[in-house]
């Protein structure tokens, strides 16, 4: 059986810098320069103040495992290959939180609230993805 | 919250068995389960003026039909003058009966088919129904890319709420058995043989520490519904239900932008609900809760009151939801045993929360009840829809 290509993100043209800043192994977060706040995933406005002054700054990679699964059986056709694979939303120190996998993982120590920073999968030329390891 | 307490009604449901029917045509389902509902009603055909389809999911040329009024014609409405779709997911049941009253308070129409029809258990594949749901309503550049899918979000959900409660998975597995309990007494529920914690458990795993029988599965069938105004109700149909109030908050779209997987909207959508309604959770008799997996059930039932945060695990377990117990939950079986049949499974619960208030239920029907509170919720449980019906006007 061939596996289906893994699915790319589909990218809307204010992200673009996000993925730019991934393929150069950076995670790369909006700040309002109005109101100061950290926005994740890239917007068009702040959600917070309406304000189109978004800048694009690094965020530090470090982050808290909010919740986590591992995909054990019936994964989407693309992933069949990589179960079992962990599947967990980050809270990063900036405050913003993404879906992302960990890596390097090890089901003994996984749990909520563990501590994780950023590392960088190249999915082809194009798209890296930033995903998480335990620090 | 809104002004339409007290002034519209149910008056008539319709639904056709969940199951495989390869041989039957999606239409078939929104037919059948419209003809029914105008039948138990009582109504004339000729009564209909507004048609609602909700969206069907498993094929665009199907929901297409939908769109372009093939019900009115199918039927012979002859009186329908507007055919429009409604479609939230999940919550497009509470949405259909918001939106409906608010065209018949309005003004704008006097009679309302609410309809819903989909083919998911025949219409694709088990594989294409696990990459239905691991893009429908998943963020194509944010989640898509990481192998999320509608199992893996009623885990994290699951993991996190086991995190800050102590819930056990005994207790989440409970919810399939009180759930089941109900079904056994369903004719029109896919699964109705008696179902044990320990089947739960011993079920495959398919994300930590969600497992196959605490997941819902997708199959063809229809509900309908049918609205008209309060004061013309009780003249056209024996026992209506009334509308006495709903409450709804919107909390995220991307599944991981959600700030408390724990919670959702459902505490705000609730509060507002009852206010209008005039009641507290304490005089609900029947509680229909959106169940897709077990823990958006527990999630719910204590948010909007029923008990403390971190108790409905093991009220589920003790039978206190069970047919017999002190708040029966999910009558019809839910998605987890009735079957999911898309934006049906919320349809589902209405149609059997109105059921229940005409006395209609059969064999589980909750004795005397007189008020009862639905749920909806669509996508990736993204909004909370809650409303209020019962059997008077007080």
């Amino acid at each position: 059986m061939v596996n289906p290509t893994k699915p790319l993100p589909v990218v809307n043209e204010w992200a673009r810098p996000f993925w730019d800043g991934a393929r150069e192994h950076k995670l790369l977060l909006q700040r309002c320069s109005d109101c100061g706040k950290y926005v994740f995933y890239p917007r068009m406005c702040c959600p917070e103040c309406f304000s189109s002054n978004l800048e694009w700054v690094e965020s530090s990679g470090r982050g808290v495992v909010y919740s986590f699964t591992v995909v054990e059986t019936n994964a989407p056709s693309a992933f069949l290959q990589d179960v079992p694979y962990v599947v967990a939303i980050v809270r990063l120190e900036e405050g913003v939180q993404m879906l992302s996998n960990i890596v390097d993982w090890d089901s003994t120590t996984l749990k909520c609230d563990m501590p994780v920073t950023v590392t960088f999968e190249k999915l082809n030329e194009e798209f890296t993805l930033p995903k998480f390891k335990p620090i | 919250m809104s002004n339409l307490r007290g002034k519209f009604a149910i008056i008539g449901t319709g639904e056709v068995p969940t199951g495989r029917f390869p041989e039957k045509a999606a239409i078939y389902h929104a037919i059948e389960s419209a003809r029914r509902a105008i039948e138990d009603a009582g109504i004339r055909k000729e009564d209909i003026d507004f048609v609602m389809p909700t969206a069907s999911l498993y094929n665009p040329a199907f929901n297409t039909e939908l769109v372009t009024c093939r019900v009115i014609e199918e039927l012979g409405l002859k009186n329908a003058r507007t055919n429009c779709q409604i479609f939230s997911g999940g919550s497009s049941g509470s949405c259909f009966i918001k939106l409906g009253g608010s065209l018949i308070a309005a003004g704008v129409a006097t009679c309302v088919l609410c309809v819903h029809a989909d083919r998911l258990g025949t219409g694709v594949t088990a594989q294409g129904g696990i990459d239905l749901f691991s893009t429908a309503g998943i963020s194509p550049e944010w989640e898509v890319p990481y192998g999320q899918h509608y199992s893996s979000i009623a885990a994290l959900a699951t993991t996190r709420y086991q995190h800050e409660t102590g819930c056990t998975d005994e207790q989440l597995a409970a919810v399939c058995v009180s759930n089941r309990r109900w079904a056994e007494l369903n004719p029109n529920a896919y699964f109705r043989k008696p179902l044990t914690i320990d089947e739960v458990l011993s079920s495959k795993v398919l994300s930590t520490p969600l497992r196959a029988k605490e997941s819902n599965m997708l199959f063809d069938g229809g509900s309908a519904l049918i609205l008209s105004a309060a004061d013309r109700a009780r003249d056209l149909c024996e026992k209506p239900v009334y509308f006495l109030g709903e409450g709804s908050r919107v909390t995220h779209y991307v599944f991981s932008q959600e700030p408390d997987v724990t919670r959702y909207g459902w505490r705000g959508a609730a509060k507002d609900a009852f206010t209008e309604a005039g009641l507290t959770p304490q005089d609900i008799d029947v509680a229909e809760i959106y169940d897709s997996y077990p823990i958006f059930q527990i999630i719910a039932f204590e948010e909007v009151g029923f008990c403390k945060r971190g108790e409905a695990g093991a009220m589920h377990l003790s039978g206190d939801t069970w047919p017999g117990g002190k708040i029966p939950t999910t009558t019809n079986g839910g998605m987890l045993s009735q079957g999911h049949t898309g934006a049906g499974g919320g349809v589902a619960l209405l149609v059997e929360a109105a059921r229940q208030l005409m006395g209609k239920a059969g064999e589980r029907q909750v004795p005397g009840a007189r008020f009862a509170l639905e749920t909806g919720t669509g996508g990736t449980y993204m909004d909370a829809h809650v409303s209020i019906l019962g059997t008077e006007i007080f």
